[in-house]
């Protein structure tokens, strides 16, 4: 049966699959976000932080995923499941991009701009809040882009260690050396990447101060 | 220039040092008085210490030794939002916020004080008239204004709570000459209608002597005169006479004065 | 001047970048609900397969729920992980395996109390149940070649043990690092191989030891192959290897929504003895027939389609 019809006859599959994918992708880098804005915000407004947060950051990187997966596996109550241990491990990966940008983002606002606004009496929060993130979010935004579209090909890794999605479909299908199958979770995979850049692009756009 | 005789200065340094984090200093024995309703210049060339006594008036420095007051009060005793919220600052580069338009520009401060809208909206639309600038480019965002445009701009901004103090950093020296001019023009008309006390930091004498109501010349950190301009231009003090002799047509200025 | 009245572009922007993030979170936590379908996994061998195409039929034939087929996944973790996360509702599982290397526990010699201590700790612990054994025992089975049982006139894994120093063992993955496997078998028998073993997949296994490449395979006891390679099993006189009594492991959630499954379960129990599943594993790997027709025939002949 050629592939379209082997898609459409399994369309329920892929679709839980993909659903499954983005749900690791999701919550990933919503965790992500939400440390490492935070920890962007930190290392910008105190330099001091900036060496350990990056470098951190940057080691964790550099672990070859599979291995990093293979290092929490015998980790208690995180190894014991695995869609935790791979959104934990998602998460690592994702936190460089958003910890970096999010620092960039907000070393390149406009010195006069801040001065002015410190001059004016606004306070820490206000400044941050109202001026800094507002100006940076076109960059954080394209620290995220990067952190989700890095996450899509993890996730796909992911599966190997039994947390789902749609890599799923490409170990099955290398195992029983079945190239529909192997298709059928390659193919979603690059359209999921493919979206989220382009459209988490076209807002990055967007958000760019004129 | 008339100067209104008032019993306490608005602002007052007392025996003022800074110095940076690395030891090095940059302002040393700073006495001064600034007057109420009075438009005093610091003037001096780079390096003097003219933009650091500017910033520690609205406390973005704080004194290594000595004590800044304003309005009576020590600055280290009184909340420093407070006390940069009731001072208007302009700089040089402006610093406009670029995602903001015109408008939210200058209501940020009364915003974020709470006024009503409708006091906001008439004091914005007050303001625009006040500097000179169409009631439409409220809406405008400041990378489609001009540079003169801009300063306009900055200068709303920091009178729209209405404060007595006005620090000004250089405000005109990014713009072209005929603009500096234009703008000089208006901010003399400008004090005629605002009764405000204005510190007015710049390194162009000429532009010292048709503003300022008192010049203080600064060099190496230091204080070195405090001078009515018609004095100033006739001081036979040696560093004095130097910065005016760096200009040539100085005591033209004094003559052309009086033409505001 | 017009007064502002709408929000800026910026709120926009942001009010549409946080609506975007909302419906991706809630799209991507929807699960999909399993209400009128089962997921049935196997693992990826041929065994494993069958047994998955079988509980499909017959669930299909005997309730009125969609089944639908996630084969092939890549080892016991990957389909515990499975079945514990409700992406699948049951898989074919032995019961030794699920003792020693899911629930980490020592394992005995009695096949009964294996699988009675295997379903106590499914049902209480990980929410999950195991249906009636289905008839076989799939054990390790130590497998030499036949001509060399005969020369040798050897039946069981003690006498082997004189020979293992001159022979090349083949393994799979799983025998080499489950604590089952190789280790415990080297320290029962007295085992030492001059060469270490070679690993490889279990599918290659058989055709290595007809080929010479290895002398002595750790393939399973319903192999295939065994009868068509004239393969010898040794006979494990110590009674070293546990009982791996295939099952059906099932979320008890899933019984509780669907009894009916239970039903079709209980009707399989017993159905398969150890040669039944030998023909049927060669069918797939030796006439390299469609799952889906030998299962078909098998649940027909034994009268198990209604």
């Amino acid at each position: 049966m050629n592939l379209l019809h082997f898609f459409m006859e399994n369309r329920e599959q892929i679709l839980e699959l993909s659903l499954e994918h983005l749900w690791l992708v999701g919550i990933s880098t919503l965790i992500a976000v939400l440390i490492g804005i935070p920890l962007g915000i930190l290392s910008a407004r105190w330099p001091v932080w900036n060496r350990p947060v990056l470098g951190t950051a940057n080691i964790i990187q550099t672990i070859p995923s599979l291995a990093l997966f293979g290092f929490l596996l015998p980790v208690p109550w995180i190894g014991e499941r695995a869609d935790r241990l791979a959104i934990l491990a998602l998460t690592l990966y994702a936190l460089l991009p958003v910890i970096r940008n999010t620092y960039t983002g907000i070393r390149g606002v406009d010195p006069a701009v801040i001065e002015a606004g410190r001059g004016m009496g606004l306070t820490g929060r206000q400044l941050l809040l109202q001026v800094e993130l507002p100006l940076a979010l076109s960059v954080i935004l394209s620290g995220i882009r990067v952190a989700v579209v890095i996450s899509v090909g993890l996730a796909t890794i992911a599966a190997a260690i039994g947390a789902g999605g749609l890599g799923e479909f490409i170990f099955r299908g290398l195992a029983m050396v079945n190239n529909q199958l192997i298709l059928a979770g390659a193919i979603p995979a690059a359209i999921l990447a493919l979206s989220a850049d382009f459209g988490l692009g076209w807002l990055e756009k967007r958000m760019r101060p004129r | 220039m008339e100067r209104i005789p008032q019993a306490a200065p608005v602002i007052e340094f007392r025996n003022v040092a800074y110095a940076l984090p690395n030891g090095k200093p940059l302002l040393a024995e700073l006495n001064l008085q600034v007057e109420s309703g009075e438009t005093l210049v610091l003037l001096g060339r780079s390096g003097s210490g003219k933009t650091t006594t500017l910033k520690l008036i609205n406390r973005l420095l704080a004194p290594s030794a000595g004590e800044v007051r304003v309005n009576g009060t020590a600055s280290a005793q009184t909340d420093v939002i407070r006390l940069r919220r009731s001072i208007g600052y302009v700089i040089q580069d402006v610093g406009l916020f670029p995602h903001f338009t015109v408008e939210r520009n200058i209501e940020l401060v009364p915003r974020i004080e709470g006024w009503s809208a409708e006091r906001i909206h008439r004091r914005v639309e007050e303001l625009l008239q006040l500097v000179g600038l169409e009631p439409k480019i409220a809406e405008r965002y400041p990378h489609q204004l001009s540079g003169g445009q801009r300063q306009r701009v900055g200068v709303a901004r920091a009178l729209a709570a209405d404060p007595a103090i006005l620090l000004m950093d250089e405000p005109f020296g990014a713009l072209d000459a005929l603009t500096r001019d234009e703008l000089q023009r208006e901010f003399l008309s400008l004090k005629r209608r605002l009764n405000k006390t204005v510190v007015f930091v710049t390194h162009d004498l000429r532009e010292a002597l048709r503003l300022g109501s008192r010049i203080a010349l600064m060099e190496a950190g230091r204080l070195v005169a405090v001078l009515p301009p018609e004095e100033f231009v006739r001081s036979g003090d040696g560093l004095v006479a130097a910065y005016v002799q760096a200009f040539a047509d100085g005591c033209e200025l004094v003559a052309n004065r009086g033409s505001v | 001047m017009k007064r502002e009245n709408q929000p800026t572009r910026h709120r926009l922007d942001a009010t549409l970048t946080v609506c975007v993030a909302c419906f991706a979170l809630i799209f991507s936590s929807c699960a999909p609900s399993h209400a009128d379908r089962i997921v049935i996994g196997s693992k990826n061998f041929t065994e494993s397969l069958m047994l998955g195409e079988i509980l499909a039929q017959e669930i299909e034939a005997q309730t009125h729920l969609k089944v639908e087929r996630r084969f092939y996944l890549a080892g016991t973790y990957i389909c515990q992980q499975a079945i514990l996360s409700g992406r699948i509702d049951l898989y074919p599982e032995y019961t030794g395996t699920a003792l020693t290397a899911i629930l980490k526990q020592p394992i005995g010699s009695d096949k009964s109390n294996v699988y009675q201590r295997v379903k106590h700790e499914y049902e209480t612990r990980l929410g999950l149940t195991l249906g009636p054994p289905f008839g076989f025992n799939n054990t390790f089975a130590m497998e030499v070649r036949g001509d060399d049982a005969r020369r040798l006139n050897l039946q069981t894994l003690s006498q082997a043990s004189a020979y293992v120093p001159r022979w090349r063992a083949g393994f799979g993955y799983e025998f080499m690092e489950r604590p089952d496997g190789y280790k415990g078998l080297a320290a029962a028998y007295g085992l030492r191989f001059s060469a270490p073993p070679r690993i490889m997949d279990l599918g290659l296994l058989a055709p290595a030891l007809k080929d010479r490449q290895i002398d002595i395979a750790a393939g399973n006891a319903t192999d295939g192959l065994i009868a068509a390679f004239d393969l010898f099993v040794l006979e494990d006189d110590r009674h070293y290897f546990p009982p791996y009594e295939a099952v059906a492991v099932v979320r008890q959630q899933t019984l509780q929504q669907h009894p009916e499954v239970a039903a079709a379960l209980a009707a399989l129990g017993g159905k398969i003895n150890d040669r039944e599943m030998q023909k049927l594993n060669y069918a797939l790997d030796g006439e390299h027939r469609d799952p889906k027709d030998v299962a078909h025939e098998f649940l027909h002949s034994k009268g198990l389609l209604p």
